[in-house]
């Protein structure tokens, strides 16, 4: 065999780097077409409303104005609706207003000055309905009814509706003795918890450019992590009857973290250009609409309760979640499932009682964001086991310790852990090792000080016949391109996937070029790029290509030589037979003999990766089977300054069983990127409404996402790489992971350090400092 | 208005209207597209360009303001094939990840090693802290930025 430097485990530097440093990475807003057509977008400005009038007439008769429309202009109805699970949403308003940033009338002008003009000049007119923005509330009888529908649209069986109210979703999941879980418990602790409504934030805006030809094909570009999710639902949409007429392109992302999952903006897009066929209709959000009329995320009020025996051992919990989905609930039903049974945490608990419920509210609609479900019931748990902790006066981290998963044991879902899942207890002890290398200082004149350790654990969420799929080819001069449905959104998705190829076809990696032109036209299938999958599922997909490559050149070669294929050995540069060997260059395109005739074929292969046995939810008991689990652990110290209540922090430490690190330079930058964002949801982001029912945090000033003088003082990342026995060269999903235990872990860092506990974000620190004054030491 | 000004030593004289952008000129008149629009509030920075060489927030920079001005972008610091230093940089500590917001932070960069070679630490937190980035947790980018420095000096 060939030797050459292993490229799994190299922190090469990345694919697309030379184009994002120098400006030459087209993102959607940099896309240029002939004949396009600017869009914009009337919202609506009240939360809940009946529609009773629009006057476009005004508009309509503006300079350089080509369509001018509304739900009622186009004679949409309940038709008119799209979806995944739950088809709820029409592309914009038509009889009613659900949520203020609502589209209620579209324009599309040549120029963006001409549009904006015409946007002021539509004259609509509401009547006004009681409106709610509390899960909680919203779940009530009383509350008004945001959908008279609910329960009539068409969804997927798992998805049970309570019709009459606002609750399109409810998940039970039952474990045990689910009737009396705290039966055997000598002492329990329960509280009441918020996650509040959030912003992904990305800093691109979220944009789409659709174009009808007089065939009726669409093609739309978009800055989505989902392109095959877009043609599905466009497709169902539009009542398009074939695949091959919808084309999905993806640019470059500047960033998803969910917000550009699923979809968000594009049938309205596409329900636009499809009255001026021939022109390109391009709709760039505003920094406001990526805020009021994108998704959200998050957005969770509930209640949980753990049961123990006095030693520590946990013996029951029962939660209980409403999640405010917003408007339309499509995009969260999924988030509400995996928050149903992910409330558990990495802890053992015989007896769960647990139930989440998908609520409409009059806020922005809620979908995917990092976490997925998770960070809500991590922030709850570890908060509660610091308090058990107190209660029963046991070592927090010991308390911990106690009741991890084991291999063996049975998850909420009564699915067995087992030793490839990770170690947990690994990756807690060593993020205690790490904290203690720098002594947290006791407390002075001017500042507490706090340290707190939590254990985290997550599953990749995805549809349970998701795959990833790449197309292979062999160039002539034994360079390959790869064609891949993943979406690189910033994640580092063609530099690892290039190291994987590399290393399954004992190549250099600069001899690899995974393609970055998404063309659902050229591009084999993808489910979306979400899940913190691609390395894995798709990383699998590629050594599936490889192997087949393989195997086509050491058929080409036993062919010459009237040998088996067994007993043929490729080592990535020629094919070999006992003493006989060909240069792979003599194979790629078939072998040619000397007076021309050629045997064999030209190397191409494609590869697929399914996620197996991953099964729906059962109607009665809530489990099922779902993907792999990866274990991890966060610490901090902080200090919060008793003049003005600020909270800063001095090192936090994540420590991440995720498999195989295939790059650790991106893994390290996926883990920084992470823990930044958990600390800005800890301490400073929260959506937030006015009186009116309008968001107030529309900007990037008043939703404060972090800064760099936000940053800890000191990061540290340590990978345990327990390997992942189907994982791609043993890796495991880690993206999401490190947003999730910061929330949890600096709350029970501030409590250690002050006596005082919050159990809502965000801690500003003018809530802290309220907190302080109040004598809460 | 008709405005003349020089981007990335080239001289333009554009038909604008004074109210128009900075940003809004360099994508849309001139299509130099790597200047990116994260907010167009000034509150992201990634819009971020070099006028008169000073590090400005293109989205706020109004063209009334720009008359004979000398603006560089992110297209206007590598020559030919050769990158510069801090694009190598910013390569080589893993500061990119989206990269919406990189074009920003580079031209921030090049503005204060430009004036300020031998910028202290708080000097380059000040100019960065001027930007968001929702991807790398900041780390990488102060990487970058002192790795960036350091080749610059031994140039």
């Amino acid at each position: 065999m060939k030797l050459f430097n292993k490229v799994v485990g190299a922190s090469i530097p990345r694919a697309d780097a030379h184009e994002k440093v120098t400006g030459t990475a087209l993102y959607i807003d940099d896309l240029r077409f002939p004949r396009t057509l600017i869009m914009k977008v009337l919202r609506a400005g009240v939360p809940h409303a009946t529609i009773k009038t629009i006057d476009i007439s005004k508009a309509l008769d503006m300079p350089g104005i080509h369509k001018v429309f509304t739900g009622k202009s186009l004679n949409l109805d309940k038709d008119h609706l799209f979806g995944t699970c739950i088809f709820d949403q029409p592309p914009l308003a038509i009889d009613k207003v659900r949520h203020a940033g609502e589209v209620v009338a579209v324009v599309i002008a040549e120029t963006e000055k001409q549009a904006l003009a015409a946007i002021k000049n539509i004259f609509p007119v509401f009547e006004e309905l009681p409106f709610t923005l509390d899960p909680i509330e919203s779940a009530s009888k009383e509350a008004p009814i945001i959908h008279e529908q609910n329960g009539n649209y068409r969804h997927v069986p798992t998805f049970v509706p309570e019709p009459q109210t606002n609750v399109f979703y409810k998940y039970r999941l039952k474990k045990g003795n689910y009737e009396f879980p705290f039966q055997d418990a000598e002492v329990t602790v329960e509280d009441n918890f918020e996650y509040p409504l959030m912003n992904h934030a990305a800093i691109e805006p979220h944009g789409a450019i659709a174009r009808w030809d007089h065939t009726g094909e669409l093609h739309l570009w978009s800055s989505s992590q989902a392109p095959f999710v877009l043609r599905e639902v466009l497709a169902d949409y539009f009542k398009i009857k074939l695949m091959t007429k919808i084309h999905i392109h993806i640019p470059y992302l500047g960033g998803g973290f969910g917000g550009k999952s699923d979809y968000t903006i594009e049938p309205l897009v596409a329900l636009a250009a499809k009255l001026v066929p021939g022109y390109h209709v391009k709709f760039v959000l505003t920094r406001k609409e990526v805020f009021i009329g994108s998704v959200l995320g998050r957005g969770m009020k509930g209640q949980m309760k753990l049961g123990a025996k006095k030693d520590g051992t946990l013996v029951g919990i029962e939660a209980t979640q409403y999640y405010s989905d917003g408007a339309y609930g499509d995009t969260g039903c999924n988030v509400v499932l995996a928050a149903g049974h992910n409330c558990v945490g990495p802890y053992f608990f015989p007896n769960c009682n647990l139930k989440s419920y998908g609520v409409y509210t009059n806020s922005t609609p809620v979908g995917a964001f990092r976490g997925y479900g998770h960070p809500e019931g991590q922030f709850m748990i570890e908060r509660l086991l610091d308090k058990l902790a107190s209660t029963l006066e046991i070592d927090p981290n010991e308390l911990r310790m106690k009741n991890f998963l084991s291999p063996g044991d049975t998850n909420s879902l009564g699915q067995v852990i087992s030793d490839h899942n990770g170690d947990i207890r690994k990756c807690f002890t060593q993020t205690i090792t790490k904290l203690d290398e720098i002594p947290l200082p006791p407390e002075d004149e001017k500042f507490f000080y706090g340290r707190a350790v939590v254990g985290l654990i997550k599953s990749p969420v995805q549809t349970a016949n998701a795959s990833s799929n790449v197309f292979l080819k062999f160039n002539e001069d034994l360079t390959v391109n790869i064609s891949i449905g993943g979406v690189e959104l910033g994640q580092g998705s063609l530099t690892v996937l290039a190291q994987i190829a590399a290393e399954a076809l004992h190549i250099p990696v600069d001899m690899v070029r995974i393609n970055y032109e998404i063309n659902t036209q050229l591009t084999p299938y993808e489910w979306q790029t979400v899940a913190s999958m691609t390395t894995m599922r798709v990383g699998n997909a590629i050594i599936d290509a490889c192997n087949k490559a393989i195997r086509k050149f050491k058929e080409n070669a036993a062919e010459v030589w009237g040998c088996t294929v067994t007993n043929t050995v490729y080592d990535g540069t020629k094919v070999s037979y006992q003493d006989k060997s060909l240069d792979l260059k003599h194979l790629v395109l078939g072998y040619q003999y000397s007076d021309g005739h050629t045997v064999g074929n030209p190397i191409l292969s494609t590869g697929s990766s399914v996620v197996r046995n991953v099964t729906f939810p059962d109607l009665e008991t809530g489990q099922y089977q779902p993907y792999e689990w990866t274990f991890g652990s966060q610490g901090v110290d902080l200090k919060i300054s008793k003049n003005t209540g600020e909270i800063s922090i001095l090192h936090f430490v994540t420590a991440l069983d995720a498999g195989k690190i295939i790059n650790p330079a991106l893994a390290r930058g996926q883990i920084t990127g992470g823990v930044m964002q958990g600390i800005g949801q800890a301490l400073k982001e929260k959506i937030e409404y006015d009186g009116s029912g309008n968001m107030r945090t529309v900007n990037l000033r008043r939703y404060a996402i972090p800064k760099l003088s936000d940053m800890p003082k000191k990061y540290s990342c340590i990978f345990i790489e327990t390997p992942q026995p189907n994982g791609p060269y043993g890796a495991r999903p880690i993206a999401e992971h490190p947003a999730l235990g910061p929330p949890s872990v600096i709350l029970n860092a501030i409590q250690r350090a002050t006596g005082v506990s919050f159990t809502s974000i965000p801690v500003t620190k003018e809530r802290m400092l309220t907190s302080l004054k109040k004598g809460g030491v | 208005m008709e405005l003349k000004l020089s981007i990335n030593g080239k001289t333009y004289s554009i038909s604008v209207d004074p109210t128009d952008t900075l940003l809004h000129i360099l994508r849309e008149k001139v299509s130099l597209t790597g200047t990116k629009n994260g907010c167009n509030q000034g509150h992201c920075g990634a819009c971020t360009v070099v006028v008169n060489g000073k590090a400005v927030k293109s989205c706020i920079t109004k063209a009334r303001k720009l008359e004979n001005a000398d603006v560089i972008t992110i297209e206007g610091i590598s020559s030919n094939f050769n990158l510069h230093a801090i694009q190598e940089a910013f390569i080589e500590a893993t500061a990119v990840q989206c990269g919406f917001c990189t074009p920003g932070y580079i031209m921030e960069l090049f503005a204060l090693f430009s004036t300020s070679p031998n910028a202290n630490i708080e000097e380059i937190h000040k100019s960065l802290e001027k930007h968001l980035c929702r991807c790398t947790g900041y780390q990488p980018i102060v990487d970058a930025a002192l790795l960036a420095q350091e080749k610059i000096k031994n140039a």
